[in-house]
């Protein structure tokens, strides 16, 4: 069905730029966002809705977000008027704003941009107070186990350590499953256990580098769970993917990832994704202290766009609340808007709903309490316009995770990120 | 005889060897394409379940017809100008003597030594003020330029090889400089032309840096670029089994060319001194 | 032996030795011209803005975000990257790469030329398989050794690395990445090495053999003294490429670890920092490193620079 859904999509595509180049007299809106396989229908609602007042134009950017965000800031630069509506990931906005690539949202729009979105995601779309881009989707990671190894998950870093030395001992798959590799993913992983243990990496307003005791309490926790023999051989190569895999290769006990792994599982092990399952992320001290970072697409317009208002009314429309709930069924990114998460209607409301072939939240998300619940007291990457180079630094610091020295990491940290911070000095 | 056959079998094995060598990491991409979803992680050389899936997905949408269409085209035009020009100053370069000829190797040195990924953002920012952003030509005309260097530097090696004297004979027969080098030496100069074609074509048809950079739609995407817009089924995932089909598909054209050319550079070199 | 009588007229000809241009040679300096210009031309008008406005930009404190900080700083940019030791780490994994990788290729592609050139059997076939790999995308094949390397699902882990994972520590990953580059460009040279081959005369071995020369003294004696122009431009290329290295490392390894090159740092700080002063600095390091190898090759070894007269002879 999904197959099906992208080649519909794509034969879309090409009729849409053929009578595009048809002056039709309409205004084009050109959107930038990462590839998703059924965004285009999105798009085709959209353009449905506008009737003929402007058609949208799905333009894909490279998959990984490298890539998008260095096409779009060299376009940006050079001041391309061609660019209307920008998906940002979620680290993106304070240098987009601060740049003055990207529009501030106000009145309406900013009214309809912030109704009833989740409050983890609509932090990450404002800079400096005013809100520069409309949420469009978020994610969370959850601690994923198998309950046949582990009936009940643990509920913070010292209890999972704990039961996965023992697991280790009795030979069972024991590993733990995170992100470890020298890039992006390491610094969520990190940014997950400094806010679990309710530390902070910058101050409040972005303009100076703390890293205090809970910094440092998570650098010792990295060091111990990758120094104690229970992560996997291949730590420091491993991203979201390779995690996936290894815990569908029957590797770990415990994995700490994006939903998208469950999704995976029932295609390709449906038989034993009954004891696939999920907790909140796990806590530093006390167990309910777990705080998972998030991730995610906020849509933005940009400053150079001759076409504003109908480039807000887009976005608009690309992140409604029903269009949401469609890309969460077909593309399976989390919503940010918290009633779709209780929505029951399935994807057909005509039907009744079933996973094969008309899927609701509930049949796709099965976990979506924990998800929402995650969501409503989640932690945000330091908001800074220099957050690229941030992240840079630190996943070179903290690589590889076995080799911390904590006190001295977190020296060396606080040093060359408030270099970064300045845009001095060289990034690794 | 016995002689004959007991080297021939050694010369075999040599070719086993280097067949080997140069196709495993090949059959092991190749390997990768065929294997369904679920025993893509699995670790075997050879897949367990064969399927065809990934070809049916990679032709099922002009996400990659188009961009393979644009590849050819570009490397060939790019390939076609580059060893033109290639010729014309190799020739002058190896032949001729006229001021700035230090000069213009020092310029094609500089340019082949400079980093591609610096040049990006300045090549972006004229090709979008002349309209040449995501065009044929916008990818055309900076891998002229980048072969160019490569492209003289080995014509004029193979160049300076030629037996000269025939283009004497050919100038005291009547022909113009022009003429004697056009009619007489460039037939000469084919098995090294053929050589640097393959070069450059190679060159044009890898490139990655400007191809990502310098276009934004299927009007001029090419296939290295091609590849990183392809999704898994969810953004997390890597889209391993249909990247691997890819591969595979946009090394048959390299194989036929290199075939198709194959024989003309050995019908060149075999004139001379291959005997055995 | 055709070789000694080919001397060019141009090349024999001392030059600037006559008083005043024959009407030949005023023709013959029109046409080496008309003829360099097309090429001229084009490269300058591609390259020659980008080239300098970055020599310019690494002059300034410029980063993207912060337009309004921009200034000129002079040499402040060199100092900051010159006593950075990021930079420096990265400067010597480059050159260490650089030269091991060079020293692989050019003996695996001498051979190869030589098999290439003379074997008895499949010639068509060998010649064809070998440009395979270099044929091959580079980010698709450093794809393929990444996967290949990784435990579970590659089968070269599986089989060599037991329950290491090899693309996770520094020395191993460099042997990779050596790896990866010189099965990909071993056909390169091999290619540039052949077109020498052929043009070492088949009587002066033969001559070589009846005095009794065996096949390594043929080799030593006949062949590389002729080859030696294709050998050093072989080389000079590969060097000149080889020090740039990217698309490998940045599939295989990201640069973690200290496998980082001097052009990932660029791209690093260049692309994906939007630090337009410290990137263009660290781009017109790279440039004047290579301009010195080249510089080297040219006139320590006298490599044939075209157009250095007879250079390629001697």
């Amino acid at each position: 069905m999904r197959k099906s859904a992208a080649v519909l999509g794509a034969a879309i595509v090409g009729a849409g730029t053929l009578t595009a180049c048809g002056a039709e007299g309409g205004k084009q809106i050109n959107v930038y966002y990462a590839p998703e396989d059924n965004f285009q229908t999105v798009v085709d609602r959209c353009n449905e809705q506008a009737d003929g007042e402007y058609r949208i134009v799905y333009n894909k950017l490279p998959r990984d977000a490298d890539g998008q965000r260095e096409q779009m800031v060299r376009r940006l630069a050079a001041g391309d008027e061609t660019m209307d509506v920008l998906g940002l990931d979620v680290t993106w906005v304070p240098e987009f704003a601060e740049a003055g690539w990207i529009e501030e949202w106000t009145g309406a729009n900013k009214e309809a941009a912030e109704r009833d979105v989740l409050p983890g995601p609509l932090e990450t779309a404002r800079w400096d107070g005013k809100l520069y881009a409309a949420p469009k989707n978020t994610n969370v990671r959850l601690l994923w186990y198998d309950d046949r190894i582990t009936p009940e998950p643990p509920r913070t870093w010292d209890e999972m350590m704990r039961m996965s030395r023992e697991l280790k001992q009795q030979g069972e798959p024991y590993q733990i499953l995170f992100t470890g590799a020298q890039y992006e993913g390491l610094v969520v992983t990190f940014n997950s256990i400094v806010e679990s243990a309710g530390g902070r990496i910058l101050s409040e307003d972005g303009q100076s580098v703390v890293m205090d005791d809970g910094a440092v309490r998570a650098l010792e926790i990295l060091k111990e769970v990758t120094t104690s023999g229970l992560t996997d051989p291949s730590l420091t190569n491993q991203q979201e993917d390779q995690v996936r895999q290894a815990m569908q290769s029957g590797r770990g006990a415990f994995e700490l990832n994006w939903p998208f792994v469950y999704a995976s599982w029932a295609a390709e092990q449906p038989d034993s994704l009954q004891h696939f399952k999920w907790a909140p992320y796990p806590g530093v001290g006390s167990p309910d202290s777990g705080r998972s970072t998030i991730g995610g697409y906020n849509l933005a317009v940009s400053s150079a766009s001759r076409q504003k208002p109908e480039a807000f009314e887009a976005a608009l429309c690309l992140r409604s609340a029903e269009n949401q709930k469609f890309s969460a069924l077909n593309d399976g990114v989390p919503p940010t808007v918290e009633s779709v998460y209780t929505d029951e209607t399935p994807l057909d409301p005509s039907k009744p709903a079933d996973p094969e072939d008309n899927p609701s939240m509930a049949t796709e998300y099965p976990m979506k309490d924990t998800i929402l619940a995650e969501l409503k007291d989640a932690a945000v990457r330091p908001l800074t316009p220099a957050y690229q180079n941030l992240s840079t630094v630190m996943s070179k610091i903290l690589s590889p995770p076995s080799e911390i020295d904590p006190q001295r990491t977190a020296d060396e940290l606080r040093n060359q990120l408030t270099d970064a911070l300045d845009s001095k000095g060289v990034i690794p | 005889m016995a002689v004959t056959t007991g080297r021939k079998a050694r010369w075999a094995l040599i070719d086993v060897v280097v067949v080997v060598y140069a196709l495993f990491p090949v059959l092991w991409i190749a390997s990768l394409s065929f294997k369904t979803k679920e025993t893509l992680a699995d670790g075997n050389f050879i897949p367990r379940e064969w399927t065809l899936q990934n070809y049916a997905d990679i032709f099922a949408t002009n996400e990659f017809i188009r961009p393979l269409i644009n590849s050819l085209g570009i490397a060939t035009i790019a390939t076609l100008i580059a060893v033109v020009l290639g010729m014309m100053a190799a020739y002058a370069i190896a032949r001729l003597d006229f001021p700035g000829k230090k000069a213009l190797i020092g310029v094609s040195l500089l340019i082949a030594m400079f980093p591609q990924i610096s040049l990006v953002t300045p090549l972006f920012n004229i090709e979008s003020a002349l309209g040449l952003f995501d065009t044929w030509p916008g990818l055309i005309l900076p891998y002229i330029t980048f072969a160019l260097p490569l492209a003289i530097y080995t014509l004029s090696a193979f160049f300076r090889e030629i037996p000269w004297e025939l283009e004497k004979a050919a100038k005291m027969d009547g022909a113009t400089p022009g003429q004697a080098f056009w009619r007489v030496i460039a037939p000469l100069a084919a098995p090294g032309v053929f050589t640097t074609a393959i070069l450059v074509f190679i060159f044009c048809w890898n490139d990655f840096v400007f191809a990502i950079s310098l276009t934004s739609t299927e009007a001029s995407r090419t296939v290295p670029a091609a590849l990183s817009f392809f999704t898994g089924t969810s953004q997390f995932e890597d889209p391993t089994g249909t990247i691997s089909a890819a591969a595979v598909v946009i090394t048959v054209p390299i194989v036929l060319f290199v075939l198709f050319f194959q024989r003309r550079i050995v019908a060149g070199l075999t004139s001379g001194a291959v005997k055995g | 032996m055709s070789q000694t009588v080919t001397e060019a007229p141009a090349t024999t000809e001392p030059r600037g030795g006559k008083a005043a241009l024959s009407e030949g040679k005023k023709a013959e300096r029109r046409l080496g011209l008309l003829l360099c210009a097309p090429a001229a031309i084009v490269m300058l008008a591609v390259t020659g803005y980008p080239i300098a406005y970055s020599i310019w930009l690494s002059l300034q404190r410029y980063d993207l975000r912060f337009p309004a900080e921009r200034q000129f700083v002079g040499l402040d940019n060199y100092v900051a990257v010159l006593s950075n030791s990021y930079w420096w780490t990265a400067f010597g994994t480059t050159m260490f790469l650089t030269v091991v990788s060079v020293a692989i290729e050019l003996v695996l592609g001498m051979a190869l030329a030589l098999i290439m050139h003379r074997t008895l059997v499949g010639r068509g076939l060998v010649r064809t398989v070998t440009l395979v790999p270099y044929g091959i995308v580079t980010v698709v094949a450093a794809f393929s050794w990444f996967y290949a390397w990784t435990p579970e699902t590659g089968y070269l882990a599986n089989a060599l690395a037991g329950d290491g994972a090899p693309l996770t520590e520094q020395w191993p990953s460099l042997w990779i990445i050596i790896l990866a580059e010189v099965w990909k460009t071993t056909p390169f040279m091999a290619l540039l090495l052949m077109a020498g081959l052929a043009l070492v005369p088949d009587d002066l071995l033969k001559a070589a053999s009846m005095d009794g020369a065996n096949a390594w003294q043929r080799f030593t004696k006949v062949m590389v003294p002729v080859m030696k122009p294709a050998i050093l431009v072989a080389l000079l290329f590969r060097t000149l490429d080889a020090f740039r290295i990217f698309d490998n490392i940045f599939v295989l390894t990201k640069g973690a670890n200290d496998t980082s090159s001097v052009s990932m740092q660029t791209y690093n700080n260049l692309i994906k920092g939007l630090n337009l002063g410290i990137g263009s600095t660290m781009s017109v390091l790279i440039f004047i490193t290579v301009a010195l190898i080249a510089f080297v090759f040219i006139k320590v070894f006298g490599t044939a620079a075209p157009g250095s007269d007879q250079g390629g002879k001697r």
